[in-house]
């Protein structure tokens, strides 16, 4: 048996770094709500920012939890640019399939432009407080894990708060539960698609900081990153945005005693199955009470 | 009448065609040649993307694992091969048929085990999603299961029986045409009229009578019995078998590219997009070496922007309007 310690520490470890993948999982059940589409370049797009994030580190010198307020803004206004240019028609198709395929097509633009961009090395970010540790009765966290943690969580309240409380968001989750209502309503779908859009790439920026200041990252882990907030989302169930965090960091838990008990080579292998079996069983999520 | 007129014409033109393919290695260089390299990825793209049109143009079932069944093919092909599995002597294995479809019925066989409780329980993006993860899982068992599959580095099939482009050439071309034909047969009979009415609403299929679990289940595993046979003929070729070559996400999304390009659910449409896109690769992966993905990437978003009925459709609006005009 493991004591007690060994226990809290991994579980732990998986809280924060399954909080990377609630943080993406928010941003897909956001776009999925209004959009009915899964975003499969969401991941791509947290790598993406995550190299943004290294480079003006890098040749900015400028400190990573700084950047945030330049990529955040930034994040935004591409995700409302990418909306406006690529899925505008697309998104008003009977068809989900062409909004599915843009998003792959995007996936794999961004992907192949990293790697001939910034080569396929693994990057990361090494600052003066990179190797603090806080420790607590000999369970020993990170201060950038803890700080990623609270970005993420940071985050997600303010999307929460967003959605329940100014008039867009409320817009946004009436189009998440009937589409054709809302319009009916005098709401303009395009509008809505344009702020979910934004709000859903937001998310992505403030994980791919979040991300690049703790792990290590590559071009090709995108896609990766995708599939594991997609695994969450269903985890937490497609279209609730509390359960998708939630679904997140239950993968990050998983994952992370898969790897303590079976070995890291096999971890994948048990995320996916476990995702199956949700699929299978519980398709309408872990959280949901109905 | 009138269709069936243009019909005739297609099947003409098609004929012609194919007996070009079929005379052309006499008139040139076949060892030395690129045009036939290039015409054999044509092929194997061809049977590839009519696999998973029927699933995904006719049935209305995106399957995101057709990496898998052409990984599995590939695979079934090598360790039949290397092990003597039929025990007619290691010599015996290169471009034998029975190999080759075996290597499309075990992954079949597979497609509607695994068929069963993905189609049965899951719906729309989840399929896809849940086709995704089985083709992880069994990339990882590729990796990790050492002892068969040779683990990252793969399997070395004997490449001193290697003689000539040739058997590979016609036997793409046959499977190619043979495919066609296929969906070409399917998309005619009461089969394909089944497949059009569960791709359009399932529900209203089921209340006709329809029991749709069999037909999704049959249609998913001929799909992978034709990833299974182009993925055994390509295996042919590398020698060399490991998941970096064969369960590549290429493979998944070349087809997905190829029948949208060409038109989903048409039986030309992955014809003439494994033309185009296969053209388009050679052309990248000449001139601008690295740029070759992201080409295709910019090609994805442009013709879904643009064009989201496929090059056909185009070509069929064009016909219509040209011949109301004369």
């Amino acid at each position: 048996m493991i004591s007690l310690q060994i226990f809290i520490q991994i579980l732990l470890n998986g809280i924060l770094f399954g909080s990377m993948y609630g943080i993406a999982a928010l941003g897909l059940s956001i776009i999925f709500g209004t959009m009915r589409i899964i975003f499969i370049a969401q991941g791509t797009m947290i790598i993406f920012f995550a190299y943004l994030c290294y480079w003006i580190n890098t040749l900015l010198k400028i400190d990573p939890y700084i950047s945030l307020s330049i990529i955040l803004p930034i994040s935004m206004l591409f995700g409302y640019v990418i909306y406006k240019s690529i899925f505008r028609e697309a998104a008003l198709m009977e068809n989900k399939n062409i909004s599915l395929l843009l998003a792959v097509g995007i996936m794999y633009l961004a992907e192949n432009l990293m790697l001939l961009l910034w080569s396929p090395n693994p990057r990361f970010i090494t600052t003066q407080y990179s190797s603090v540790v806080l420790e607590i009765r000999g369970i020993n966290i990170s201060i950038t894990q803890f700080l990623a943690f609270c970005i993420a969580f940071g985050a997600a309240v303010f999307s929460f708060w967003f959605l329940k409380n100014t008039f867009i968001g409320i817009a946004v989750r009436a189009a998440s539960e009937d589409v054709e209502a809302t319009r009916l309503m005098g709401v303009d779908p395009d509008k809505v698609n344009a702020v979910t859009f934004s709000l859903g790439v937001g998310l992505t920026g403030a994980a791919g900081v979040a991300f690049a200041t703790v792990y290590s990252f590559d071009p090709g882990y995108g896609f990766v990153f995708a599939i594991k907030s997609l695994i969450a989302l269903t985890l937490g169930g497609l279209g609730n945005i509390y359960g998708a965090l939630l679904g997140g960091i239950v993968l990050g838990v998983v994952e992370s005693f898969a790897s303590f008990f079976v070995g890291s080579g096999w971890t994948e292998a048990i995320s996916y199955g476990v995702f199956l079996l949700v699929l299978i069983f519980r398709p309408r999520g872990l959280f949901n009470v109905s | 009448m009138y269709l069936n007129k243009i019909e005739k014409r297609i099947w003409f033109i098609g004929l012609i065609i194919t007996i070009i393919f079929v005379i052309l290695p006499l008139g040139i260089d076949v060892e030395r040649s690129f045009l036939i390299y290039f015409l054999f990825i044509t092929f194997i793209n061809i049977t590839l993307s009519q696999g998973w049109n029927l699933v995904a143009g006719y049935a209305g079932q995106i399957s995101l694992g057709t990496h898998l069944f052409f990984g599995l093919g590939a695979y079934l092909t090598a360790i039949v091969w290397l092990n003597d599995f039929f025990g007619i002597g290691v010599d015996n294995y290169y471009f034998n048929p029975v190999l080759i479809i075996l290597s499309g019925t075990i992954p079949a066989g597979f497609a509607a085990l695994i068929g069963l409780p993905l189609l049965w329980r899951l719906r729309g993006d989840s399929f896809s999603f849940g086709t995704l993860a089985v083709a992880y899982i069994l990339t990882i068992f590729a990796i990790k299961l050492r002892k068969i599959t040779g683990g990252a580095d793969g399997l070395h099939l004997p490449s001193i029986v290697y003689e000539s482009m040739k058997p590979y050439y016609y036997v793409s071309l046959l499977i190619a045409i043979g495919s066609t034909i296929l969906i070409y047969t399917i998309a005619k009979s009461s089969y394909g009229l089944t497949l059009r009415a569960i791709c359009e609403d399932e529900l209203s299929a089921i209340c006709h009578g329809v029991p749709i679990l069999r037909y999704k289940i049959l249609t998913f595993a001929i799909s992978a019995f034709l990833a299974g046979i182009s993925g055994s003929v390509y295996g042919l070729y590398l020698f060399h078998i490991n998941p970096d070559s064969v369960m590549n996400l290429n493979w998944l999304f070349y087809p997905i590219l190829i029948c949208v390009l060409g038109g989903i659910g048409t039986v030309l449409g992955p014809v003439i997009g494994s033309f185009v896109s296969t053209a388009l690769f050679c052309i990248g992966d000449i001139y601008f070496r690295q740029l070759h993905p992201l080409f295709s990437g910019m090609l994805i978003i442009i013709i879904m922007k643009f064009l989201p009925g496929g090059i056909l459709q185009y070509v069929k609006y064009l016909f219509i309007k040209y011949s109301k005009e004369v």
